[in-house]
């Protein structure tokens, strides 16, 4: 990597922008994903608790049709269930937490009163009623489950995405940005000591050509002097 | 189509329709059957049932159902078979008293077509559905399967106990898209006609007296379930619209105002002469959340009403309507073993929450 950048003072600036760049990124990415486990903290909580909900309301569910099913029989049961026609309505719409856009999901027409469940009620029995009670209760139960534990999982893949984000700045980008600083500011020391040992070498140069024509001078001076 | 025939014309035949049912009576499960069935598993209770009463409706539906679908079709389709015998044998008043109770079925079927109609299930589920046990016979029940859309089934049922609840129950499904209308006015039809006509002074310790005791029972503890169920329920229904005439519990006006509060409700109950029978049940009522169990607690106290009238008055309908109650719990327990099993209900909890013995 460091091979491929050209050693110069630009590619330099160059680089130690972009570390700086990185590193307030890494930075902000850093606190993103606290803050981001901190909120999914919150919201794992809820869903255990929404997930016990919805398995003890599932049991009862379960409990109340079994029952139902056993004292009235299935075909009654069914029967019931074919009476009604109208199904809940379900609407989506979407919050920020910390810039992930989770779903938030409304429910209307779940819960039921007697007379609004299709069947009559001069010809069944309560355990049809516990059992539609149940149900419904359960189906508002899975609701807020799909809600909640889509908002987790969202969550989790943004925690995710930023957690490689932040690894690739820290073990990747970073360390090679580095890598290609201390190269090109070797190179350029270096380069500086070439430079350095080569102006020496032409001063030492110039210095004796210096001399030497001084010492020519002063030859022909001594030499015309002995003439005269 | 008439339901009126003229089989109810003339003498009774009690001699021998009561000879008949204590053959049949007598191929009834019995405590121990119960028993056994309780531990057994479903393919067991299937196996089991081959070999009893119920052979043949097995066989002729074990290509269609399994399992514990398989049980329930073939209780129904045999307890139908034993009902549609008992009204085939049964002439004069006889008939017609032993037609009066059976027309729940007639409710029951009416009540499936119009749902299976307004589902769009397909005929030959609707068909499977029917308990061929009320007094509609084969080709009034084809001409209703028939039937394209629920105004015709409305139409077909013109000349029928039905088809005044109905046609006035039409309008409001027209109106609401709903059921509710039609399936209360199919059952309030037949609780409608289950005591109209019949004598009301008669001495509490005749047969008919019985008799009219049982079916008054049947109506006060249909009023008795609806009225708790609307007072549970906290809806806005009006209860009067759910009442059915002809009971000694309550009048109309007092089911109104009881719905209002449960304690009040409870007190009454108490104080009437289902009082004792219900009471434990009734303080259960106050501490649990369910009417599940105060249901089953009134479906037992009916079964003993029933009891009462099984040996009294042997030539009676008394001893007819025994059997039909008796055949009918017969069917209720087994069900109720074979789902309780299916679901994994331990046979302790059977027994004690679902069998009436």
């Amino acid at each position: 990597m460091a091979k491929d950048v050209k050693p110069t003072r630009k590619n330099l600036m160059q680089i130690e922008d972009r570390i700086e760049l990185s590193e307030r990124g890494h930075d902000t990415l850093e606190k993103k994903r606290d803050g981001l486990i901190m909120e999914f903290m919150d919201i794992l909580d809820q869903a255990q608790d929404v997930r016990e909900d919805l398995d003890d309301s599932y049991d009862r569910a379960q409990r109340a049709i079994n029952m139902a099913r056993a004292m009235d029989g299935d075909v009654a049961v069914r029967g019931a269930a074919a009476a009604l026609k109208e199904h809940p309505e379900l609407t989506t719409q979407s919050k920020n937490i910390m810039g992930v856009v989770v779903p938030q999901i409304e429910s209307s027409k779940v819960k039921k009163n007697l007379d609004e469940r299709g069947y009559g009620v001069l010809g069944t029995s309560a355990r049809i009623d516990e059992a539609a009670d149940a149900y419904e209760e359960l189906l508002e139960q899975i609701i807020l489950a799909a809600e909640v534990e889509t908002a987790m999982k969202k969550m989790l893949e943004e925690i995710e995405t930023t957690k490689r984000r932040v690894n690739a700045l820290e073990f990747k980008l970073l360390p090679d940005l580095r890598e290609n600083q201390e190269y090109i500011e070797q190179k350029l020391e270096e380069q500086e000591r070439e430079e350095i040992f080569r102006m020496k070498k032409i001063k030492a140069k110039k210095e004796a050509e210096e001399r030497a024509e001084r010492e020519e001078e002063e030859e022909e001076v001594e030499a015309v002097a002995a003439d005269d | 189509m008439n339901t009126l025939t003229e089989q109810n014309q003339g003498a009774s035949n009690y001699e021998y329709v009561i000879a008949r049912i204590r053959s049949r009576q007598a191929s009834l499960f019995d405590d121990d059957d119960y028993r056994k069935l309780v531990r057994m598993g479903t393919a067991e209770i299937a196996r089991f049932m081959e070999e009893t009463e119920y052979e043949s409706e097995m066989n002729a539906l074990g290509s269609r159902y399994s399992g514990v679908d398989l049980v329930e079709y073939a209780l129904n389709r045999n307890l139908a078979k034993h009902f549609d015998d008992l009204l085939e044998w049964c002439d004069g008043r006889l008939y017609d008293l032993v037609a009066r109770y059976l027309r729940k079925f007639d409710a029951w079927n009416v009540k499936t077509i119009l749902r299976g109609l307004y589902s769009g299930a397909d005929r030959e589920e609707i068909e499977d559905d029917l308990i061929r046990a009320g007094e509609f016979s084969d080709r009034e029940l084809e001409q209703l399967l028939a039937a394209e859309e629920i105004a015709e089934v409305v139409d077909v049922l013109s000349n029928t106990m039905f088809e005044e609840e109905l046609t006035a129950a039409l309008e409001d499904y027209e109106d609401t898209g709903t059921l509710v209308a039609l399936e209360n006015a199919a059952d309030r039809a037949f609780y409608e006609t289950l005591l109209a006509g019949l004598p009301t002074n008669v001495e509490s310790d005749s047969a008919t007296g019985l008799y009219l005791e049982f079916l008054r029972g049947e109506v006060d503890f249909r009023n008795l379930r609806n009225a708790l169920r609307i007072a549970r329920s906290g809806a806005d229904i009006d209860p009067s619209e759910y009442f059915i005439d002809g009971g000694r519990l309550f009048d109309a006006e007092e089911m109104n105002q009881l719905v209002g509060s449960l304690d009040q409700l409870v007190e009454h109950i108490r104080e009437s002469t289902y009082g004792e029978d219900l009471d434990d049940a009734l303080d259960d009522l106050a501490d649990a959340d369910a009417l599940i169990e105060f249901e089953h607690a009134l479906d037992a106290a009916l079964l003993e009403y029933a009891d009462r009238l099984s040996n009294r008055y042997p030539l009676s309908v008394c001893p007819v309507l025994s059997y039909i109650l008796a055949k009918e719990r017969e069917v209720d327990n087994i069900r109720a073993i074979a789902r309780g099993r299916e679901a994994g209900l331990e046979p302790d909890a059977i027994e004690q929450e679902l069998v009436i013995l």
